[in-house]
């Protein structure tokens, strides 16, 4: 068969990875604390048809061979982890990180370790502080009952003011965690990162020591998708698809009019 | 039998392989730093007994198309590019240096900067460069690597090493199979002090997708004409046959 057809398969299939990675981006613009991806194209190998140097006569030899792709294919995709912006919301809850470094680490269902960026805390039954798909916040901070106000200092110490007592009581000490190779992290969704043997173990800091960034109350930590960035990538893999796609039909139409004409 | 019939099918023979080649650049218009294959056909005559009249083709890779993508503008530090002519030097599949313009650099497990693919990236010095735990990165215009160290203020920079940039003569690497180019034998290139790296930036590859489209089309009209070639050898045949069963 016409082994174009099937390089230009290995285009079309990139190119529609490439694609489900800009349109999962897009889908998360205003996703609090989410990390945008890239795809990463690699050639594949080259396979050698003639040997450059081959005798192609006694005496005389090939000035050059025939070594031919065999097409494209998607090596990875990387994380960036370049900030987003910040953007005031004045809720109490709400908690950035300012600088590209740190994770909140929470407590999974499954026991294990999550880190995020997403800092838009609730509070659960038991009162304690939780992201908004309740998992609880490491170490956890536990508020007392009839808090009037919660403050969160830039450096992790969380206060709280309660009825009836007037003097601010400290509840507790919220930390972050840092990697040393923070795009080795493994997505898993819901805003979630876990540690991998790429990313390295977790160091735990206060906020703004260790090179972990300080905590913004009342802010919150936009996506750091660009629109225009993805949309222009999005046009460029859609041209990259038609071409590849031109090249099926060309190929086809090569190995139909051979079939009808023999 | 009419040697028409072998003459036409070497040609579509070759036209598809060069289709496949074209094909391959198609598939990478959107390869980061890939540098376009060219193809050529050339006329290989049959010597022998009786006249030469016999001329096969024969597709063939004269070289590769080196000359620089577009650089475009990432923003992330570990994204770097060479304004011009040169080469980053990485340790390619044979475990020999090779050379590639695609600068996606990521850190490995064992803290070493690699290529998107995973080949670890020279430094000056001729060994592969291991970085620090960082809290920032920059890249110098030559291709020095200066790191805040973890957990240390802005007044502790320190110069990890320098990623190895060569600038061959021009036709003296050729691609690999691992995609990656190289020189004609083991020994590796001197490092090069005149080449200017970027960082922030990544290139682009440098297919023209119009031109190897353009190609793709002439490549599939000089097919069917071959299969015409063919197609006629085949009614001459028949022509001949039907002759000699009426007498």
């Amino acid at each position: 068969m016409n082994s174009a057809l099937f390089v230009a398969k290995t285009g079309l299939s990139a190119q529609d990875t490439a694609l489900r990675v800009i349109s999962n981006n897009l889908a998360n613009v205003s996703t609090v604390g989410f990390k945008r991806d890239r795809a990463v194209f690699e050639d594949l190998m080259y396979q050698t048809q003639r040997q450059p140097g081959a005798e192609s006569a006694e005496g005389s030899q090939l000035p050059s061979g025939l070594q031919l792709g065999t097409g494209v294919r998607i090596v990875g995709t990387q994380k960036l982890f370049q900030e987003g912006s910040i953007e005031n919301t004045g809720d109490a809850f709400d908690v950035a990180i300012n600088g590209r470094r740190g994770f909140f680490p929470v407590t999974l269902p499954t026991g294990d370790t999550g880190y995020t960026r997403h800092g838009q805390w609730q509070i659960n039954s038991d009162n304690e502080l939780v992201t908004a798909e309740g998992f609880v916040l490491q170490p956890g901070i536990t508020l007392p009952a009839e808090v009037q106000t919660l403050t969160i200092g830039q450096d992790g110490q969380v206060t709280v003011v309660t009825a009836g007592n007037t003097a601010a009581q400290n509840i507790g000490q919220i930390q972050l965690a840092d990697f040393v190779n923070p795009a080795g992290l493994e997505a898993i969704g819901q805003n979630m990162f876990l540690e991998t043997n790429a990313s390295g173990a977790p160091i735990l800091n206060n906020p703004g020591e260790g090179g972990t960034g300080a905590l913004l109350q009342g802010s919150l930590e936009g996506s750091n998708v660009n629109a225009v960035e993805e949309l222009v990538n999005l046009i460029t893999t859609q041209r990259a698809y038609e071409v590849n796609s031109k090249v099926i039909s060309t190929a086809d139409e090569m190995l139909s009019f051979v079939t009808q004409q023999l | 039998m009419d040697k028409v019939l072998y003459l036409a099918m070497s040609g579509a023979t070759e036209n598809m392989r060069s289709q496949h080649a074209h094909s391959n650049n198609l598939a990478n218009v959107n390869t980061t730093g890939f540098k376009t294959d060219l193809a050529q056909a050339r006329a290989m005559p049959v010597y022998g007994d009786g006249l030469p009249s016999r001329v096969y083709a024969m597709s063939e890779r004269p070289a590769t198309d080196i000359s620089s993508g577009v650089l475009t503008p990432t923003g992330r530090d570990l994204d770097v590019a060479i304004e011009g002519d040169g080469w980053f030097s990485v340790i390619g599949a044979d475990g020999q240096e090779a050379y590639t313009r695609s600068g996606e650099f990521t850190v490995n497990a064992q803290n070493q900067l690699v290529t998107a693919g995973g080949a670890p990236v020279m430094g000056n010095g001729g060994i592969p460069i291991t970085l620090p735990a960082f809290e920032k990165l920059d890249i110098g215009g030559d291709g020095t690597i200066t790191v805040q160290p973890l957990g240390e203020g802005p007044e502790a920079l320190a110069i990890v090493d320098r990623i190895k940039v060569v600038n061959p003569e021009p036709g003296t690497l050729f691609k690999g199979l691992d995609s990656f180019m190289h020189t004609g034998n083991a020994v590796p290139l001197p490092p090069a002090n005149d080449v200017k790296v970027v960082s922030g930036f990544l290139e682009t590859s440098n297919v023209n997708s119009v031109g190897e489209l353009t190609s793709i089309i002439s490549l599939s009209r000089q097919y069917e004409m071959q299969v015409k070639m063919m197609k006629t050898a085949e009614e001459n045949s028949t022509a001949a046959a039907r002759i000699l069963q009426m007498q």
